[in-house]
């Protein structure tokens, strides 16, 4: 099999999330992975400190500029996380720290050097939450409170702060994407779009435009949760049958598989099972479009996992590359995967706790070494249904 | 087996070299391996393009940081590129101010290091003529820090003809009786007939694998290593002739190591040599 991902992810030092997530697991099954870091971090930021650095787009575009220039710019998937807007999740913080201080925000083309910003952050939200207590900008020191972390910017992205940064990274992903797909217009781009969960937005409004108008249009897979379906489409979801219209306007914008990962819709099998759905628009050999609908339901998890949408994104990835017609096969292979894994974690991570005692956010990375053979083979532990 | 190892190398967008050559082959072996990309580059140097991002020494240090800030800086094993790249056949690689720096301060704190021929000489200043020379020089090395010395090529003649290159390696050990004892192996291994990009990472890499596995015994964590490079080198080299086509060169792109493709050798490395003790 000569198959070629190119992953446009975060990366952390420790853990599972972002191109740490997806790249041992589609290693394992065979696939040539090309990885570019959208930024590299000490860990999640689930964990109470993480610190690192974020890629700009113009360094994003200086690596592409690489492998095109040696000609080797040829790729049968793109894959790209949610983490697109953890840079941009900094800039916004960095902005409303601005505000908050009354500070003047950095101007375009602004040359400051070292730029330490000091943000609390509120780990229970993946949001970035700016309750700022000081910063020290351009070498003015001024009170420092007690910090929980500190986000080190390099110099020469604080040349590039301006109004447009936020977008232009995701831009920069467009635009490559774009570009591979004239050079293999077979090339299959999966998306995560994150944007937020249960009603709280993850990333500032003024991206919900570039996903929806940019992303999603170029995008062939996407695995939406229910909150980001909604958004996408504008339309709310309350039973099977709303799922299902969502879905199929989510194909009109583009991709022709789409995976709900998650619902509030009632699961036939009790609420200890949640309901994910999928659909997939074929084109038959006569010509005519075919959709596939399916429902599975699936384990709920009694705890909060981080990296498990971006191993998620990449199983998935996988299998409909095994099962290109087959749905349901490929979600019963990616749901079950997830959940060898996730079930193998939460036992070493309630043994490592100790009875009684709430697992850490190092305790619960992803056992994602140890599950090697589950990610090769995985047993089905659970049916789609065909709609 | 819960064994961490925190690799300190660079990272290509696309090919095997560094953290890309070492992390997938020990993380199939079981290890967890947190790693920090000392740089980030579209692709190793042996292109005829490349571009990318070095991180300076202030970033690495703020990522050590938050690993440390979390409580969750135990590894049982660091992995670095020392594996000291300082040259090969009498050309240095890295700048001469280096190599006081590695001489006296990394090698100094390397338990395992895995220079060739002409590093070994540059770092004990000695010279390398007959096998005997070879054990002197691991000896003296050993005297400077590492336990573990593997020397993985040099010019000497093999007996098994000059289709082969000798490698050497010598490990230092306490006896539970409180005595030290050094064992010497040689090792006469195929040579190939191209030139690899990532493969003395990989070596490095594999070497630390093999001897987590058996510490007390080189002559079988070299024999495995060993073998699992041949493998990994031979597939490489079959793919890269059928990429390239008859009486054509193969490219440094067709010369990637096939390394996804080598997962059941990386597992479960079918021996092809056998190292001779001294």
């Amino acid at each position: 099999m000569e198959c070629r991902v190119l992953s446009i992810q975060s990366h952390v030092v420790r853990g599972y999330v972002g191109n740490k997530s997806a790249s041992f697991p589609l290693q394992v099954m065979g696939f040539e992975v090309d990885s570019i870091n959208s930024v590299q971090f000490s860990n999640h930021t689930g964990y109470s400190h993480w610190k690192g650095q974020v890629l700009t787009a113009d360094e994003l575009h200086v690596l592409y500029e690489g492998i095109k220039l040696n000609n080797v710019n040829h790729y049968d998937y793109v894959l790209t996380d949610s983490h697109i807007s953890s840079s941009v999740q900094l800039e916004q913080c960095t902005w409303a720290l601005c505000e908050t201080l009354e500070a003047p925000r950095p101007a375009p083309g602004d040359r400051r050097g070292h730029m330490v910003i000091e943000l609390q952050v509120s780990h229970e939200h993946r949001r970035l939450r700016c309750c700022a207590l000081s910063s020290v900008l351009a070498g003015e020191t001024s009170l420092v409170h007690e910090l929980s972390f500190i986000i080190t910017l390099r110099g020469e992205e604080s040349t590039e702060m301006g109004y447009t940064r936020d977008t232009s990274f995701l831009e920069m992903v467009v635009d490559i994407v774009q570009e591979l797909k004239r050079a293999n217009p077979n090339l299959v781009y999966v998306c995560d779009p994150v944007l937020g969960d249960h009603g709280s937005m993850y990333v500032p409004q003024n991206l919900h435009p570039v996903y929806k108008n940019k992303v999603v249009p170029v995008a062939d897979i996407i695995t939406p949760n229910q909150f980001e379906a909604e958004l996408l489409t504008g339309k709310n979801i309350s039973t099977e049958k709303d799922a299902v219209e969502v879905m199929d306007l989510l194909h009109k914008m583009g991709p022709d598989t789409v995976v709900i990962t998650s619902s509030d819709l009632p699961p036939r099998l009790g609420d200890r099972f949640l309901v994910s759905l999928g659909s997939q628009r074929i084109l038959m050999p006569d010509g005519t479009r075919k959709t596939q609908r399916i429902r599975i339901e699936v384990p709920k998890v009694d705890a909060v996992f981080v990296g498990t949408g971006d191993l998620f994104a990449a199983m998935l990835l996988a299998w409909t590359h095994h099962y290109p017609t087959d749905l349901k096969t490929a979600c019963e292979k990616t749901f079950s995967v997830m959940h060898h894994v996730i079930q193998r974690t939460i036992s070493y991570a309630h043994e490592m706790a100790g009875p009684g005692r709430r697992p850490s956010p190092a305790q619960l990375e992803l056992r994602m070494v140890q599950s090697k053979a589950d990610i090769e083979d995985p047993a089905i532990v659970m049916e789609a249904t065909v709609l | 087996m819960d064994c961490r190892i925190l690799s300190v190398q660079s990272h290509v967008v696309r090919g095997y070299v560094g953290n890309k050559s070492a992390s997938f082959p020990l993380q199939v072996l079981g290890f967890e391996v947190d790693t920090i990309n000392s740089v980030q580059f579209s692709n190793h140097t042996g292109y005829e393009h490349w571009k990318g991002q070095v991180m300076t020494a202030d970033e690495l240090q703020v990522l050590y940081e938050g690993i440390k800030l979390n409580n969750v800086n135990h590894y049982d094993y660091v992995l670095t590129v020392c594996d000291p790249v300082l040259g090969d056949n009498g050309a240095l690689y890295v700048p001469e101010n280096l190599l006081p720096i590695y001489r006296d301060k990394v090698v100094p704190a390397a338990d395992i290091i895995t220079p060739n021929q002409f590093e070994a000489e540059l770092l004990t200043g000695r010279s390398i003529s007959t096998e005997k020379d070879a054990v002197e020089v691991m000896n003296l090395l050993h005297s400077m820090g590492p336990d573990t010395v593997v020397i993985t090529s040099s010019d000497l003649p093999s007996s098994l003809g000059d289709q082969y290159l000798v490698a050497l390696g010598s490990q230092k050990r306490l006896r539970a009786d409180g005595t030290m004892v050094t064992q010497q192996i040689r090792m006469d291994i195929p040579r190939v007939d191209a030139v690899f990009v990532g493969t003395g990472d990989l070596f490095a890499a594999m070497l630390l694998a093999w001897t987590h596995h058996h510490p007390n015994d080189l002559k079988t964590a070299c024999e495995k290593t060993v073998s699992v490079m041949h493998n990994v080198i031979k597939r490489t080299i079959t793919y890269a002739k059928e990429v390239a086509g008859p009486d054509r060169k193969p490219s440094p792109a067709q010369l990637e190591l096939r390394m996804v493709q080598s997962k059941a050798d990386i597992e479960d490395p079918a021996l092809v040599l056998n190292a001779v003790v001294l």
